[in-house]
């Protein structure tokens, strides 16, 4: 089962690698913190349906291209989401 | 200072006193950049992959594509993927990454500090997944330092934070350019120049620092708004197009090229800026409170209008600075990229607005508060000795303030006096401040910028704008520039006297002459040369006697007199200059072809006009290469020493002195003690063996006091280096001049250094700058200094450094300002080029040494640069301590 945090999250506004802040509560909160209901997923490149992976923390894009599972792919124009998302 | 003759140590280097006395009181900033500086202070620095990855993947893509398109291609590529994040509150939008402090590795400049580091990352992010992230919590000391590995995030360079996810990938990328980046190349073709392996030797021994041709191959330089205030994107990409109908099949075909590249390299920040401005409507449409929920949409609604025209207001043309201040940065690793007179370029949007009542004074300093917010965010991804030994964390944009106008007036106005006014209210590093000292400048003026120092930020540095004058004339007449034209200069980096260009912009149907930077960077060249290292090694006829390894075949010399030691520097000194800067060009070279610069060129006069980048000499002015040296004060000292002691009064022989030097005196090293200056070193148990030698070391004259026999020395040293530099020639076959400034590399070079002839022990840090007296040394006040600092033509260098520490309560009240201004005018008129000042109490520093955590926004001037304490390494902090305090003027 997939298991997702802060950082997979749309209202997720990274500070640094430590911590980031809640668009919606303005609070500070852990990009490994728990999720709460208002979460809705950032299109990633682990939740689009070119991703397949290869090994931990990286994959490919189409089958051919370098890719890795935690890029926010919300600007790239090929991003499809997987469809049990 | 201690100045008991029987004591062994505290000789040298200021003692703090008794009691901390206070900075001036210091303002505060207004509540929405006070919000926005607390939330820089607890955020770290962040490394992020997104850009090197688009980067990469599109270059990869179009394999045998002209160079230049696919360079443009790729910052395009990269530009647009980049994820916009707008912090609560921000006025400004843009930074280089999606974090706060964000940067990112440049693996087509050098990916071999990443490969040499593989299997430790890997250990590291396989490790630390069996981790906690609330292990974090044990890393409070170095400021925004991500100092060691811990829970999910690895630690590069001892700065940067990566996130384990974005390892593997980062590790992926920079293989892809093994043997493809500037390093690599260069390094391929850099072995082919005869004496080859003396570079390495020079390397190794750290005579050299590092190589500037394609680790920091941008920076030191001026950025130049003008085409973007004057057109904006889709003007520019308008005359683009209009010079590729004019050049397409004609002969010079690179000018097609290059247009081609200028218009995708913008469609790439084109792009970036309307994904800010969607993201601003995004948050606009969660927020629940109105302000915020406004300001969220006025942003967007700015951000789409300079996506494709010129701005319309100060605001607009603020974000355009920063909008483009930061594309430049996005496109190479730079330190050192000025954003030049400020306050002079946008002064006729501020006066527009302030006439039709669209902006006040208030409204105006949040504006150039949150300005100083987003350029101290600003940070440079290098390795650990370039970032840490170089930078100290520091990524020196200096704002200058004064000067003169085009006619040779005043340049200041009202908009530099709010500017300064913003960096007292909002003290931060970054952008630091100098002024452009003229006697034509208002007294008003210049008593706010006194103002502005005595509280401590260490800004606004003072320069001499006439001896700046004269270095340009005399370096760049050749390329045609005249006095007016000369007036349009700044202060690249720290330090550095930039050559710049009027421009004329035009609004209202007015035309307003603008100054911008018009040369490429002077952060390429010979960087930096160790001199006390050199002089060590003429004195073991070519020996690194620290590593036991030869760096220069014998001198031949048998250093029987003075003036022997003197040409067997000098020959090892030249020997250095000449194999450095033909490696470096070569390195430069691989730059140019493989990534040439883009943004930076479309900004620059006249790269547009001639249809070429800055590597191809499109620049109006490119005599910008450089020496630069380290240690000076220590160099002189040190023939001072020998000249007394084995020559004048044959107190020793050579071979003695040698000896000594070996046996460090008969104290501890720098290293075995964690101290770096002269202050708290331990002797060993046979010190006394060497106490005469010793203290007739310390006793010889030192640079500083006004004493003709060690100022001769100085003069002699700064005469034949300024004219010697002129005998090489750069990449772009321009002569080279000097560079006087250490940075931080006094704190590594002199880890590196034994014990010196002027009594300096082995592994302390060199003294700073280059006409600062070594700590403690300059016993007979500032005046004394000024002369002895002057007593050779600034003019004949790009600049000189000169750095001092004053205590707070001798420039205390009105009366302090008046009386420190003129100390200012004095070191001036005599010809100084510049003067900046530490206004603390030694006292705090070592509070803040003790105890980091408390002194988390304690400002401190080091060379060139003020930065926070908290993120200094010991060695600088040290020697910062051990400085002269002067405690009456």
């Amino acid at each position: 089962m997939e298991e997702y945090s802060c950082k997979d999250c749309k209202f997720y506004l990274p500070v640094d690698v430590f911590r980031g802040i809640c668009k919606l509560s303005k609070e500070h909160v852990g990009p490994d913190g728990p999720l709460c209901d208002k979460m809705e997923k950032i299109a990633k490149c682990r939740f689009c349906a070119n991703y397949s992976v290869e090994k931990d923390y990286l994959g490919k894009c189409m089958g051919i291209t370098l890719a890795y599972p935690d890029m926010i792919a919300s600007k790239c124009a090929d991003f499809k989401w997987y469809k049990q998302n | 200072m201690n100045t008991d003759p029987q004591s062994h140590i505290n000789y040298y280097g200021c003692e703090p006193g008794k009691e901390v006395s206070p900075r001036e009181g210091k303002r505060q900033p207004t509540p929405r950049a006070n919000e926005a500086r607390e939330l820089y202070f607890e955020t770290k620095s962040s490394v992020s992959m997104e850009f090197p990855y688009w980067y990469t993947r599109r270059w990869e893509e179009l394999e045998g594509e002209i160079p230049i398109i696919r360079r443009a291609e790729a910052l395009k590529s990269g530009f647009e993927h980049l994820t916009p994040t707008i912090y609560p509150g921000e006025l400004l939008a843009m930074g280089k990454a999606s974090f706060l402090r964000g940067s990112y590795p440049m693996p087509w400049l050098s990916e071999a500090f990443f490969m040499a580091a593989e299997d430790k990352l890997y250990m590291e992010a396989q490790e630390s997944g069996k981790l906690t992230a609330d292990t974090f919590t044990t890393m409070g000391k170095g400021g925004g330092n991500v100092t060691k590995s811990s829970g999910r995030v690895i630690s590069i360079a001892g700065k940067f934070g990566l996130r384990v996810e974005e390892v593997p990938i980062m590790l992926e990328v920079a293989r892809k350019w093994k043997d493809k980046s500037v390093d690599d190349v260069g390094h391929k073709y850099e072995q082919l120049v005869p004496g080859y392996k003396e570079k390495e030797a020079l390397m190794r021994s750290v005579i050299c620092m590092f190589d500037s041709g394609y680790t920091l191959p941008q920076g030191r330089e001026v950025m130049n708004y003008y085409y973007p205030l004057q057109f904006g994107i889709d003007g520019i990409i308008r005359n683009c197009e209009e010079g590729i109908a004019d050049v397409a099949g004609y002969p010079e075909m690179d000018r097609l090229y290059f247009y081609k590249a200028v218009i995708l390299m913008l469609e790439g920040i084109k792009q970036w800026v309307k994904n800010y401005a969607e993201e601003a409507i995004f948050l606009a449409s969660i927020e629940k409170q109105e302000k915020q929920k406004t300001e969220y949409l006025e942003m967007a609604e700015r951000l789409e209008w300079i996506s494709s025209k010129p701005p319309r207001s100060f605001h607009e043309a603020l974000q355009v600075l920063w909008l483009f201040h930061v594309a430049v940065l996005n496109e190479d690793a730079i330190s050192g990229l000025s954003p030049g007179r400020v306050g002079q370029v946008l002064y006729p949007y501020w006066q527009r607005d302030m006439k039709n009542g669209s902006i006040d004074r208030e409204k105006s300093l949040e504006l150039l508060e949150c300005m100083r917010i987003k350029f101290t965010e600003i940070d440079c991804f290098a390795s650990m000795g370039v970032v840490g030994g170089v930078l100290s964390g520091n990524t020196f944009n200096n704002l200058c303030l004064g000067g003169l106008l085009k006619d040779g007036t005043s340049a200041t106005n009202e908009l530099e006096m709010l500017i300064l006014e913003a960096g007292i209210t909002c003290d931060t590093p970054q952008p630091t401040l100098s002024v452009l000292y003229d006697e034509k400048l208002p007294e008003e003026f210049l008593l706010k910028g006194v103002e502005c120092t005595k509280i401590g930020t260490g800004y606004p540095a003072w320069v001499n704008n006439q001896v700046a004058l004269e270095f340009l004339i005399g370096n760049y007449a050749h390329e045609g520039m005249a006095l007016e034209e000369a007036r349009a200069w700044a202060i690249g980096g720290c330090l550095e006297t930039s050559p710049g260009s009027w421009m004329p912009l035009e609004l209202d149907n007015e035309i307003h002459w603008i100054p911008g930077g018009s040369a490429p960077a002077t952060s390429v060249g010979v960087h930096f040369l160790n001199l006390p290292k050199l002089l060590e090694v003429a004195l073991f006829d070519g020996m690194d006697m620290r590593t036991g390894q030869r760096v220069f075949p014998s001198h031949g010399y048998k250093l029987n007199s003075y003036d022997e030691i003197w040409q067997a520097f000098k020959v090892y000194f030249s020997r250095a200059c000449h194999v450095l800067t033909l490696t470096n060009n070569i390195q430069h070279d691989a730059w140019r072809k493989i990534s040439p610069s883009l943004v930076n060129s479309m900004l620059k006069p006249d790269c547009l006009a001639k249809g070429k980048d800055i590597g191809q000499m499109g620049c109006r002015y490119n005599t910008t290469f450089n020496i630069e040296s380290c240690g000076t004060a220590n160099l002189v000292n040190s023939l001072s020493s020998l000249k007394q002691n084995v020559f004048t009064e044959n107190n020793y022989s050579l071979d003695e002195y040698r000896k000594a030097l070996l046996a460090n005196f008969g104290y501890k090293t720098a290293q075995e003690t964690g101290s770096y200056s002269l202050i708290d070193q331990v002797p060993t148990e046979d010190y006394r063996d060497w106490q005469k030698i010793h203290r007739q070391s310390l006793d010889a004259p030192k640079f500083g006091n006004d004493n003709q026999f060690v100022d001769e020395i100085m003069k002699d040293w700064e005469d034949w280096f300024c004219d010697m530099t002129h005998n090489y020639r750069s990449l772009y076959d321009q002569p080279m001049y000097a560079c006087q400034i250490s940075v931080s590399t006094h704190g590594p070079m002199g880890a590196v250094t034994l014990a010196s002839p002027d009594g300096r022990l082995s592994g302390t840090t060199f003294s700073d700058g280059s006409v600062s007296a070594y700590p403690g040394t300059d016993k007979n006040g500032p005046y004394a200094l000024f002369n002895s600092a002057t007593c050779w033509n600034h003019a004949k260098s790009q600049n000189s450094q000169l750095n001092m520490k004053i205590h707070p309560s001798v420039v205390k009240g009105r009366e302090g300002s008046r009386k420190f201004l003129e100390l200012i005018r004095a070191y001036l008129r005599k010809g100084g080029f510049h003067v900046q000042f530490n206004i603390v109490d030694s006292r705090m520093l070592k509070q803040a040494q003790a105890d980091p955590d408390k002194f988390r926004s304690l400002l401190v001037r080091v060379a060139g640069f003020t930065q926070y304490w908290v993120e200094l390494g010991k060695q600088i902090q040290d020697e910062v301590i051990a400085r002269t305090e002067y405690e009456e003027l």
